[in-house]
């Protein structure tokens, strides 16, 4: 609708009224690749204090080993595996690829992501504890 | 745009897999101390793949923004100093990357 | 016979939308466009929504059901319970006209400038005997520009440039039969940021086609054909 504010349309893709797997999929893909790269500019910034010697690293891998850090790895695990996994399904369907099983897929993907993630969660506590 | 976006995003399944790998499997306690990263990115093939990794994650991440900002429905005015922007700001990036994998390698070597 | 509540939106551009109850007695066997046109006979003549096949081959009374698009001469009122009011309102994405109607011709001058094949040969009674005095069998094309799949697209909120599912399906069928036309044109006309690269594979397209387009798979073998002609280019410098 024209008359819908400029601001509001640009909300729109949030809007999951009357979607479906293939919407969702949509969403969570743009909210994870947003996530992301937020990450990857913490992730860089963070790094900066290698530059600044052992002392300075050190006290931040001791810092990164409580038990809040390491679930928010977990967080950040469940983030990546989504994008990758549902990355191969619209990696595919965007070349037509399997139109048909699209909501199939994602439900695959969906429990791809959330076992790898429970591994990986238990590897990380199971590593550093 | 979108072939790129793909292309770089299934390298990005191999580079991300083995920077976790690496970065957290291999040493005792999953994370490395100051003297575990400086040996690691002592080594040439370990140091060519992090910056390989820098450069596409920096591109994937940068061209999945302008893709979110297409999508509000610019006009290729601002799209073009959309594109200069964030080629800059990638830039910008990978140089403060390879400066810094630099720095700390260049204290092992 | 059942009493059914339907709950339309209702309205004129320049004041906000309001939703409003009726309620109408028809039998189960009904579709909703019965519903919403005993509506306009009987309680508001000012009542705006399109209709004209009432068999789905028109296009014209495309609308969201319980936020859902589809097409009301083939929406069964069966579907529904008449203890609960089955919500009416506009496609999403064009510009409001009032009430149930939507301003479609962005999509249709979009249609009309990619030159829409209309009919085609029949291949589904090539290999059977014609009627006596028939020559050929012609098909309708598959799509009726209906718009249900530019109100699915969640691209379609806020890029107003995006070409669109039914524009690019279009596209892709005149390029798999281009009698004569301007392939070139069109596939310029795809390769753009707004063309077949702004699709997000959210599959809201297909889902929503009422006629069987798959318009998402149509996207795909359009980028295929768009990969293929750019890699042709890049290793051969031209034709």
């Amino acid at each position: 609708m024209k008359e819908a504010s400029r601001w509001k349309r640009a909300g729109g893709w949030v809007d999951l009224r009357g979607r479906r797997e293939g919407g969702l999929a949509f969403l969570l893909m743009r909210l994870t690749g947003i996530g992301l790269v937020i990450y990857l500019f913490i992730h860089l910034y963070v790094l900066r204090l290698l530059a600044q010697g052992p002392e300075a690293w050190d006290a931040f891998i001791a810092m990164a080993k409580s038990p809040l850090f390491l679930a928010l790895d977990g967080l950040l695990i469940l983030g990546i595996l989504y994008h990758a996994l549902n990355g191969v399904r619209v990696t595919l369907l965007g070349l037509g690829i399997g139109v048909p099983h699209q909501a199939r897929l994602f439900w695959g993907v969906m429990t791809l992501t959330l076992l790898m993630t429970a591994v990986a969660v238990y590897a990380i506590f199971a590593i550093t504890g | 745009m979108w072939i790129w976006q793909a292309f770089t995003g299934l390298l990005l399944l191999i580079l991300l897999t083995l920077h976790m790998v690496f970065n957290h499997f291999v040493v005792e306690g999953g994370l490395r101390t100051y003297q575990d990263v400086v040996a690691y990115l002592s080594h040439p093939v370990v140091f060519a793949w992090e910056i390989l990794f820098l450069v596409v994650v920096t591109a994937h991440a940068l061209m999945g923004v302008r893709a979110i900002i297409l999508d509000l429905g610019i006009g290729p005015g601002t799209d073009r100093w959309l594109k200069r922007g964030l080629t800059l700001l990638g830039l910008v990036m990978i140089g403060y990357g390879v400066w810094l994998s630099w720095l700390v390698r260049s204290r092992g070597v | 016979m059942p009493t059914w509540q339907l709950r339309l939106l209702r309205g004129r551009p320049g004041s906000p939308p309001r939703l409003e109850t009726y309620r109408v007695e028809l039998p189960a066997e009904a579709y909703l466009i019965d519903a919403v046109e005993k509506i306009w006979a009987e309680q508001d003549r000012s009542l705006l929504f399109r209709h004209a096949c009432h068999h789905a081959s028109c296009g014209a009374c495309g609308v969201r059901v319980n936020g859902r698009e589809r097409l009301m001469c083939i929406t069964p009122l069966r579907e529904f319970s008449p203890d609960r009011a089955i919500q009416v309102e506009p496609l999403r994405h064009f510009p409001w006209l009032g009430d149930l109607l939507v301003d479609v011709s962005p999509m249709m001058q979009w249609m009309a400038e990619i030159g829409f094949a209309i009919i085609r040969r029949d291949e589904l009674t090539a290999d059977r005997p014609l009627p006596g005095g028939i020559e050929q069998g012609t098909r309708f094309e598959d799509c009726i520009e209906c718009g249900l799949c530019l109100s699915a697209c969640p691209v379609m909120a806020a890029d107003e440039a995006y070409l669109g599912p039914a524009a690019l399906a279009a596209i892709e069928r005149m390029l798999a039969e281009p009698r004569d036309g301007d392939t070139a044109r069109l596939l310029a006309l795809a390769d753009d940021p707004h063309g077949a690269w702004r699709c997000h594979s959210a599959m809201e397209c297909t889902a929503a086609c009422p006629s069987n387009v798959d318009p998402a798979s149509a996207i795909g073998r359009l980028r295929r054909r768009l990969i293929v002609e750019k890699f042709r280019r890049w290793i051969g410098g031209g034709r």
